[in-house]
């Protein structure tokens, strides 16, 4: 069974799903019994998520969408 | 490498051999599809919404110059990602003139956590901490990954927002997969740092004891 210190070393790498399935395993046998561990994973799931979740609110400007979308009109005629 | 599609970006053969008409289109249009991503990515990158916009142009104008060498069946979004991050260091890295903090590396791991669970001594709710979390804006986070050297910028963009994986992120900016891990913890540490900088200037956590007192 993996300690706290291991299991939170492996923090990112889990949230990322970066392990393999027997890392995913045994990060996850000791959440189950690791109520600390279990509150600093879900923590920083949430900054993920958050960060994630607000940046992509910005789109593209439609007006650089339109110009793209031009050039490649012109684009399969190019010598 | 493992694709070696990526690897011809920057070839200037310039023509549309071995692509039909419908083919091609297909692929533009399956390209222009990324465009929200990599505009974000090159917001970040350049810090710039002109500067944003010309890199993004010129991104698309290469990736369809290039357009009969992409090989079907790789990754579009890597390979468009690539290019874009070979034309910012080629043509936009030297304009950059706002000087960013690369000292200070010496951050404790997992700062936000460690220090909101020491701040809201006081729970008015089941989570405080997410209460915390939930206020800071876009502009907040944005400004906060502005805040990062050029590299952390990188890696938090591609990880956090685009959600590539560590070996695709190692694609695109061609470094090894144990670097981009690296560089990627050094980044979020960086930023939970940052993030909760903000959170004390505007406001959002008041109940600030070093000495676990209100
Ligand atoms: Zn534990």
């Amino acid at each position: 069974m993996a300690n706290c210190d291991e299991t939170i070393a492996k923090l990112y790498e889990y949230l990322d799903r970066e392990l393999s399935p027997a890392e995913r395993r045994e990060v996850e046998g000791h959440l189950a019994l690791c109520p600390p561990c279990r509150e600093h994973f879900r923590f920083e799931y949430n900054v993920l998520s958050l960060i994630g979740k607000r940046c992509r609110e910005t789109a593209a400007p439609p007006e650089l969408v339109a110009r793209v979308r031009k050039m490649c009109e012109r684009a399969p005629s190019d010598p | 490498m493992a694709d070696r599609s990526l690897e011809q970006v920057n070839d200037p053969c310039v023509g549309a051999e071995g692509l039909t008409e419908q083919s091609r289109s297909q692929l533009e249009q399956d390209a222009i599809a990324h465009i929200d991503a990599l505009y974000r990515t090159a917001l970040r990158m350049t810090r710039s919404s002109s500067d944003a916009e010309d890199l993004v142009q010129e991104t698309y104008l290469r990736a369809f110059r290039s357009l009969h060498q992409f090989a079907e069946g790789t990754n579009l979004r890597a390979w468009l990602f690539r290019i874009m991050t070979n034309t910012y260091i080629n043509d936009y890295r030297k304009r950059q003139r706002r000087p960013t903090n690369t000292s200070l590396d010496d951050i404790e791991d997992f700062y936000l956590y460690d220090h909101l669970v020491d701040s809201v001594v006081q729970p008015q709710s089941d989570n405080p901490e997410e209460e915390v979390l939930e206020r800071l804006t876009t502009a907040n986070i944005t400004d906060a990954i502005d805040e990062l050297p050029e590299e952390f910028r990188q890696v938090v963009t591609l990880a956090d927002v685009e959600g590539f994986s560590y070996r695709e992120i190692a694609d695109v900016l061609q470094i090894p997969v144990g670097t981009v891990m690296s560089r990627l913890f050094r980044a979020r540490r960086r930023l939970r740092k940052v993030l909760y900088d903000v959170a004390i200037e505007s406001g959002y956590i008041r109940e600030m004891a070093s000495d676990g007192q209100l």
